[in-house]
C-alpha cells in the first residue's frame, strides 16, 4: 500500500519537471566558461606557483636538488594548508655590497580563504611605523636595520625586522615570504621573455630619460627595473610607484602563465638553476610545496591590486606618511578577516587598475 | 554515441529523476547541469563506460547524496526565482493534501535512502542495479528500502 502511494507520488510530480530546452543551453554555457577557465588556470595557476616559489622556494633548491624537487611540484596528494594565506614580497634595492638594503616595494599577497583571486597590498614605503625594537622610521629603515643589525649585511635579518613591523602593523601573521632584489627581477623578466604591463598614463625615466607610453607594453628586463624605480615624476610619487609594482606582478603572473612554465619541468629547472640565489626567505609553518597547492584552488588568477589607507600629515617641522586614521582600521580589519573582497567592492575608488 | 545523442536522448529522463530526488525543480535543474556539465568535460571517459546513462545517473545520484553546503546547494539557495513558470502538481481532488503527505515526507529521509526509493519505486530498476548506482552491496539497497519504508509507515500512523 505504501509502495504505491510512493508510485503515485512519483507519477504525480512528473510535472514539476523542467523543460529540457534552458537546461541544454545552460550546460553548453557552463561548459564553454570552464573551459575557458581550465585553459586559463592551466596557465595563469602554474605562473602564480612561479612566483610563490620564486618568492619562497629559491634558497632550498640548491642546483642538485632542482630537477628532483621541480618534478615534486606536479605530484598529487599533498595537503594545501587550508585558510588565509598572507605572503609578504619585499623588493629590495641593494645598493652595493656596502650599503645597508632599503625595501623599495613592500607588497603584501593575501589568498583569500575562499581562494577566489589573489589580493595584491601595497604597504607604502615612506609609512611612518614602529618597528620593534628601533622606534617610530619609515617601513623601508626596517630593512636596513635588520639587515646590518650584526655588521654585516643579511638580507634574511632585513626581511626579519619587515616581517615583525608588518605583523605588529597590520595585525595578520605572515605565512611566507621573499626579498627580490633587483637582479633577480630583472633575471626572472628576462628569463619570461619579458612582461607586459599596462600603464595608466605615460611615464618617463628620470634616470634615463626612456619614456613609457600609457597603455600596454611588453618589457624586458632593464626596462622593468628602470619603470619600477621610477617615482619622483609620477603625479601620486611613491604610491604609483607601488601601483606600477602591482602592474607589474600581474603582468609577471599572466606572462609566466602564458608560457606554462611550471607545467614543463625542464624548463622550470632551468629556470630556476638560471636565477641566483639571491632571494631569502621565511616561511612560517608549512613548507613551500604546500604552499603552492593553494594555486588549482584559485578560481581566478587576476589580482586585485590594493593599499593600506594613508595621509600625509605634520609632526612639529616633518611631514610624515601615516596609516589614514579614518580609512585604515577598516581596511586592516578587512584583512584580517579576510574579507577584502567585500571591502574592494565598496571602495571601487581605492583599486589599483591593473590593466 | 556522442555526447549530442547521448543528451538528446537521456536529459529528459535525468531531470525526471532528479526532480524525484530533490522534490524542487530548481535544484534539479541545478542538480541535472553541474552533472551534465561533468559529463560532457569528460565524455570521453563516459562514453567508455558499459552503460553510459548508467554511469551518469551514478555521477548524479553521488552527487545529490554527496552535495555539502557551499556546491550546487548554496546556488541553489541563494537563487530567487520565482515557481511561476513550473505547473504546480495537478491535483484537484481535496484529498491532495493528504496525498502529498508522502511527498514531504520524503524530503525527511536521508538522500541516500530517498534515492533507494527513488530508484525502485520510480525508476523501477532491479536491486543489483540500485546497488551498482549506490555503490554498495544488494544487501544494503534491500535493508535501505525496508528502514526508509518502516519510517514512512510511521509517519502514516502518526498522521
Amino acid at each position: 500500500m505504501i509502495e504505491d502511494d510512493l508510485r503515485a507520488a512519483f507519477a504525480r510530480h512528473e510535472p514539476l519537471t523542467p523543460p529540457t530546452g534552458p537546461v541544454r543551453a545552460a550546460i553548453a554555457r557552463l561548459v564553454a566558461v570552464r573551459r575557458r577557465r581550465r585553459r586559463r588556470l592551466g596557465a595563469g595557476g602554474a605562473a602564480l606557483a612561479l612566483l610563490a616559489l620564486l618568492g619562497v622556494g629559491i634558497p632550498q633548491f640548491t642546483p642538485d636538488r632542482v630537477a628532483g624537487d621541480a618534478t615534486l611540484l606536479v605530484e598529487p596528494g599533498r595537503r594545501a594548508p587550508a585558510g588565509a594565506l598572507n605572503v609578504l614580497l619585499l623588493g629590495v634595492d641593494s645598493r652595493g655590497d656596502e650599503m645597508p638594503p632599503l625595501a623599495d616595494s613592500v607588497l603584501l599577497v593575501h589568498i583569500p580563504a575562499d581562494r577566489s583571486r589573489p589580493y595584491l597590498v601595497s604597504l607604502s614605503r615612506d609609512l611612518e611605523v614602529a618597528i620593534p625594537g628601533y622606534g617610530r622610521d619609515k617601513l623601508n629603515a626596517a630593512a636596513a636595520y635588520g639587515a646590518r643589525a650584526d655588521g654585516g649585511l643579511d638580507l634574511a635579518r632585513g626581511y626579519e625586522l619587515i616581517r615583525r613591523t608588518v605583523t605588529d602593523l597590520t595585525g595578520v601573521r605572515v605565512d611566507a615570504g621573499a626579498v627580490i632584489t633587483f637582479p633577480v627581477l630583472r633575471q626572472l623578466t628576462d628569463l619570461l621573455s619579458g612582461v607586459e604591463v599596462c600603464l595608466p598614463q605615460r611615464v618617463r625615466s628620470s634616470h634615463t630619460d626612456r619614456v613609457f607610453p600609457a597603455g600596454c607594453q611588453r618589457l624586458d628586463g632593464r626596462a622593468s627595473l628602470d619603470l619600477l624605480r621610477q617615482r619622483r615624476d609620477l603625479p601620486d610619487g611613491g604610491v604609483d610607484r607601488d601601483r606600477n609594482a602591482q602592474r607589474f606582478a600581474a603582468g609577471l603572473i599572466r606572462r609566466a602563465g602564458e608560457q606554462g612554465v611550471l607545467h614543463d619541468p625542464v624548463r622550470f629547472s632551468r629556470i630556476l638553476a638560471e636565477l641566483d640565489p639571491e632571494l631569502t626567505v621565511a616561511t612560517t609553518g608549512g613548507s613551500v610545496l604546500d604552499l603552492v597547492q593553494v594555486v588549482p584552488e584559485l578560481a581566478s588568477v587576476e589580482p586585485v591590486g590594493l593599499s593600506l589607507p594613508a595621509v600625509v600629515s605634520r609632526t612639529g617641522d616633518r611631514w610624515v606618511l601615516r596609516p589614514d586614521p579614518a580609512a585604515a582600521p577598516a581596511f586592516l580589519a578587512a584583512l584580517r578577516e579576510d574579507r577584502l573582497a567585500q571591502w574592494a567592492g565598496q571602495h571601487p575608488e581605492r583599486v589599483t587598475r591593473l590593466h | 554515441m556522442t555526447y549530442e545523442e547521448f543528451a538528446d536522448s537521456r536529459l529528459a529522463a535525468l531531470l525526471r529523476y532528479a526532480v524525484m530526488l530533490t522534490g524542487d525543480p530548481h535544484q534539479a535543474q541545478d542538480l541535472v547541469q553541474d552533472t551534465m556539465v561533468r559529463v560532457q568535460l569528460n565524455w570521453r571517459r563516459v562514453a567508455r563506460a558499459d552503460s553510459p546513462e548508467r554511469y551518469v545517473r551514478r555521477m548524479l545520484t553521488n552527487q545529490y547524496v554527496d552535495w555539502r553546503r557551499g556546491s550546487w546547494m548554496r546556488r541553489v539557495l541563494l537563487r530567487a526565482e520565482s515557481d511561476d513558470a513550473v505547473p504546480a502538481p495537478a491535483d484537484h481532488a481535496q484529498h491532495a493534501v493528504d496525498r502529498d503527505q508522502v511527498w514531504s515526507w520524503l524530503a525527511r529521509l536521508p538522500r541516500r535512502q530517498r534515492a533507494t526509493l527513488v530508484l525502485r519505486y520510480y525508476e523501477d530498476l532491479p536491486d543489483a542495479e540500485i546497488a551498482d548506482i549506490l555503490g554498495c552491496a544488494v544487501g544494503t539497497v534491500r535493508s535501505s528500502i525496508s528502514r526508509a519504508l518502516a519510517t514512512l509507515r510511521a509517519e502514516y500512523v502518526e498522521a
